[in-house]
C-alpha cells in the first residue's frame, strides 16, 4: 500500500469522526502546551537568574573574609579584619597581565543625601579605580575617579542613574555637589555630620539584581570611605578579580588562593581566614537548581502528555474494534499485515502530530498571555527551537508508542473472523 | 493436460471449538476447477462448504492435502503471501456485500489496486469495471445510497478489478429479492460467457440451476459432482418477468 493512500485513508477516518478526533487530540494538545509553557517558564527563570548574576560583572573571582571559628564561637563579621587594600594591591602586582582587572570594596552603609534641595537615602560603597572594568559598568557621563583621587582621599562620587534623577531630575549631575549626612543621637541632642562630595560621573542604567536596584547607589574612592565615612582603616569587605575569560577562571582562582595563603601565612588551606568564590561555581550551582526546577515543570507537563497518549491508545483500540469488518475486507482483497499496521499507525501519528502542532501554538499563546501579566513581565519566557522539536518529536513518538499496540492488534486479525464480525 | 485454475487433492481441515470439541470440517476433498467453469457448491449447514470456500479463497490454510491455485502451490504460505495471492488471483463476492461504508462506489472498487498494482491506471480500470456491471452512473454514491442489488454489483466490480483467475461468490443472492438476484446471476453468467471462472456457494436449487456444474458437499467430502445439462439463463427470466424466476 502506498504511503499516500495510507495518509489519505487515515485523514479520512479522522475527518469522519470529527468530534472524537478533536477530543482525543485535546489530550495531546494540553500535554504539549503544558510542556511548552512549563519549560519556557523554567528556562525563563533560569535565564533571569543567570542574567542577574552576570549583571554583577562576568568572569569574577571574589575573595571575602572567612569569619573565624574559634572553639565553637563564631566571630562577628565586623571583627574579622582580615582583608586589606594591600592584599588587593599584592594580587594586582603578582598576577599582572594574567587577569583582566581587580578591585576592592568596602560598604559604607546607608546615608542621607541632599542636593539642590532634594533629599534621598541610599547605599554608599567605597571602591578602587578599576571598579567599572571589573563590573562591566560603563559611565553615562563624566569620568570614574582615579588612583590619584584614592591617594588623597578625595571626596568625589560616581552615582547611579536612579540616584542622579532623584537628586537632580533631568539636569546634569556631573560637577554638582552632594551632601552626605549622618545623624548622631536623638531628640534635642541630635547632631548631624555633613560631608560634601563632588559628583564626577553618572553610571549607565544597569537594572536590578534579585530585586535590588543597582542604579540607586553612590560609589566613592575606598580610601575616602575608610578614612572619612567608616573609620575602618585599611579594611575591605571584598576583593573582586576579573579573569580574562571563563576558561582561565579556575587558574585565576587557584592563583588568588595561593597568594592569599602566602600573604596571610596560612599553611593549611582548611584554616584560611578568607574564601575565594568563582562565579562559574555560583552559576553552576544556581543553574543546577533552576535545571531541577525546569525538569520538574517539564515532568508535570510530561504527565499530562502521557495521559493524552493513553487516551490515544484507548480511542485507537475502539477504532480497531469498530472497524474489524473493514480490516477483514481489506485483508480479503489483498492487504498485508504491514499495510493494516501502517494504516492504523499513521492514523495515531496523525492525531498526535496534529495535536502536537496545535499544542505548540496553544503553549506559545499561554506564554504570550503570561508575558502580559505585569508581575511576570520581567521573566524572559523562552520557547527555544529545541523545546519545539522535542515537543513535536515526543508527540509523534507517543503516536507510535500508543498506536503500535492497537495497530498490531488490527494487523494480526484473522481475515475470516474479521469478516464474520458483527 | 491443460492447467486447472484450482486443483485440490485430499484437503482436510479440522477445527477445535473450545477445549474438547473437534470438528472435522473437511475430510479429504478432491476438486478440479478448469478455466471457464461456473460451479455451484451446495450442501446443508455443516457440510463443510464454507470451510471449502475459505480454503479456496486463501483466507485459511488446509491441515492436509495439496492446493494448487493457478499453478502455484498454496501449501502453508505465510499470511502475507496469502494476501498477495488473494490480491492477484481471487475476487470475492459476499452475501453481505462487504463494502466499506465510508468510501463511495468507485473508491470501493479501487481497493484491490490500492494493495497491488499501478496507482495511475486505478481510476480508469475501476470506472471500466463499474460500467461492466451497469453502474457507470452511480460512481460517486456511497453504499448507503445504493440498493442491495446495486451494492452487490459494486462488489462484483471490485472482484473483477485485478482480472482474477477465480471469482468466489458466497451466497451472493442470499440477501436479495428475486429480481435483484436474477440481475446478479445474469451478470455472473455474462462474465462466465466472457471466460471468467466462477465458484458460487448457494443452498437454493433455483440459483444453482444457473450454473454449469453442481458440487454437492456432505460431511466434509464431495458427495456428488454433476454437470448441469442445460443451465437456466437469468436474462431470459428477467425478460419474462420476476415471477418466472420463482
Amino acid at each position: 500500500m502506498k504511503l499516500y493512500d495510507s495518509f489519505r485513508s487515515a485523514l479520512q477516518s479522522l475527518v469522519v469522526n470529527k468530534l472524537r478526533s478533536a477530543l482525543t487530540m485535546l489530550g495531546v494538545i494540553i500535554g504539549v502546551a503544558a510542556v511548552i509553557a512549563m519549560v519556557s517558564v523554567g528556562n525563563g527563570a533560569s535565564q533571569s537568574v543567570q542574567n542577574a548574576i552576570l549583571n554583577l560583572g562576568s568572569n569574577l573571582v571574589t575573595v571575602q573574609p572567612q569569619f573565624g571559628n574559634d572553639q565553637g564561637l563564631r566571630g562577628a563579621g565586623a571583627q574579622a579584619q582580615n582583608l586589606t587594600l594591600d592584599d588587593m594591591r599584592s594580587i594586582q602586582d603578582q598576577l599582572g597581565a594574567s587577569i583582566s582587572a581587580i578591585e576592592a570594596e568596602q560598604g559604607a552603609g546607608r546615608w542621607q543625601v541632599t542636593a539642590a534641595g532634594q533629599n534621598w537615602n541610599t547605599q554608599v560603597t567605597g571602591v578602587t579605580e578599576s571598579y567599572p572594568q571589573v563590573r562591566d559598568w560603563a559611565l553615562d557621563s563624566g569620568d570614574f575617579f582615579t588612583t590619584s583621587d584614592l591617594n588623597v582621599n578625595a571626596q568625589v562620587a560616581v552615582i547611579g542613574s536612579t540616584t542622579a534623577s532623584n537628586l537632580f531630575g533631568d539636569g546634569d549631575a556631573v560637577g554638582q555637589t552632594i551632601q552626605l549626612r549622618q545623624v548622631f543621637g536623638g531628640g534635642k541632642d541630635a547632631r548631624a555630620r555633613i560631608l560634601n562630595f563632588k559628583v564626577v560621573g553618572v553610571f549607565a542604567t544597569k537594572g536590578s539584581t534579585f530585586g535590588f536596584s543597582r542604579d540607586d547607589q553612590i560609589i566613592v574612592p575606598i580610601t575616602t570611605a575608610q578614612h572619612v565615612l567608616t573609620g575602618q582603616l585599611n579594611r575591605v569587605n571584598a576583593i573582586v578579580v576579573k579573569a580574562t575569560s571563563s576558561e582561565t577562571m579556575d587558574v585565576t582562582t587557584s592563583d588568588v588562593n595561593s597568594i592569599m595563603l602566602q600573604r596571610h601565612k596560612i599553611s593549611d588551606p582548611a584554616n584560611a581566614d578568607f574564601t575565594v568564590t568563582n562565579q562559574n561555581d555560583t552559576l553552576a550551582a544556581l543553574s543546577s537548581v533552576t535545571g531541577t526546577f525546569t525538569l520538574l515543570l517539564g515532568a508535570i507537563g510530561g504527565i499530562s502528555l502521557l495521559v493524552g497518549g493513553i487516551g490515544i491508545m484507548n480511542i485507537m483500540l475502539v477504532s480497531v474494534n469498530e472497524r474489524t469488518r473493514e480490516i477483514g475486507i481489506r485483508k480479503a482483497v489483498g492487504a498485508r499485515r504491514g499495510d493494516i499496521l501502517v494504516q492504523f499507525l499513521i492514523e495515531a501519528i496523525a492525531l498526535t502530530g496534529l495535536g502536537g502542532v496545535l499544542g505548540i501554538l496553544l503553549g506559545w499563546g499561554i506564554t504570550e498571555v503570561v508575558h502580559r501579566i505585569p508581575q511576570a513581565a520581567s521573566l524572559p519566557l523562552l520557547i527555544t527551537s529545541g523545546t519545539v522539536i522535542i515537543a513535536v518529536g515526543v508527540s509523534v513518538a507517543i503516536g507510535v508508542v500508543f498506536g503500535l499496540y492497537p495497530a498490531m492488534r488490527a494487523a494480526r486479525l484473522h481475515p475470516i473472523q474479521a469478516l464474520r464480525y458483527e | 493436460m491443460t492447467q486447472g485454475v484450482v486443483e485440490l487433492r485430499g484437503i482436510t481441515k479440522t477445527y477445535r471449538i473450545g477445549r474438547e470439541i473437534v470438528v472435522n470440517a473437511l475430510r479429504g476433498v478432491d476438486l478440479d476447477v478448469r478455466p471457464g467453469e461456473f460451479i455451484a457448491v451446495m450442501g446443508p449447514s455443516g457440510s463443510g462448504k464454507s470451510t471449502l470456500m475459505n480454503i479456496l479463497g486463501c483466507l485459511d490454510v488446509p491441515d492436509g492435502g495439496t492446493y494448487f491455485l493457478a499453478g502455484e502451490n498454496v501449501g502453508k504460505l505465510s499470511d502475507d503471501k496469502l494476501a498477495g495471492l488473494r490480491n492477484k488471483h481471487l475476487g470475492f463476492v459476499f452475501q453481505t456485500f462487504n463494502l466499506l461504508p465510508r468510501l463511495n462506489a468507485i473508491e470501493n472498487v479501487e481497493l484491490p489496486l490500492v494493495y497491488g498494482g499501478d496507482r495511475h491506471a486505478r481510476r480508469q480500470r475501476a470506472l471500466g469495471a463499474l460500467e461492466q456491471v451497469g453502474l457507470g452512473d452511480r460512481v460517486h454514491h456511497r453504499p448507503s445510497e445504493l440498493s442491495g442489488g446495486q451494492q452487490q454489483r459494486v462488489a462484483i466490480a471490485r472482484a473483477l478489478l485485478n482480472d482474477p483467475s477465480l471469482i468466489l461468490a458466497d451466497e451472493p443472492t442470499g440477501n436479495l429479492d428475486s429480481r435483484s438476484s436474477a440481475e446478479i446471476l445474469s451478470i455472473f453468467q455474462r462474465l462466465n460467457d466472457m471466460g471468467k471462472t466462477v465458484v458460487m456457494v448457494t443452498h437454493e436449487p433455483d440459483v444453482a440451476a444457473h450454473c454449469k456444474r453442481i458440487v454437492r458437499m456432505r460431511d466434509g467430502v464431495v458427495a456428488r459432482d454433476e454437470v448441469v445439462v442445460k443451465p437456466r439463463r437469468a436474462e431470459d427470466e428477467l425478460a419474462v418477468g420476476i415471477g418466472a424466476a420463482e
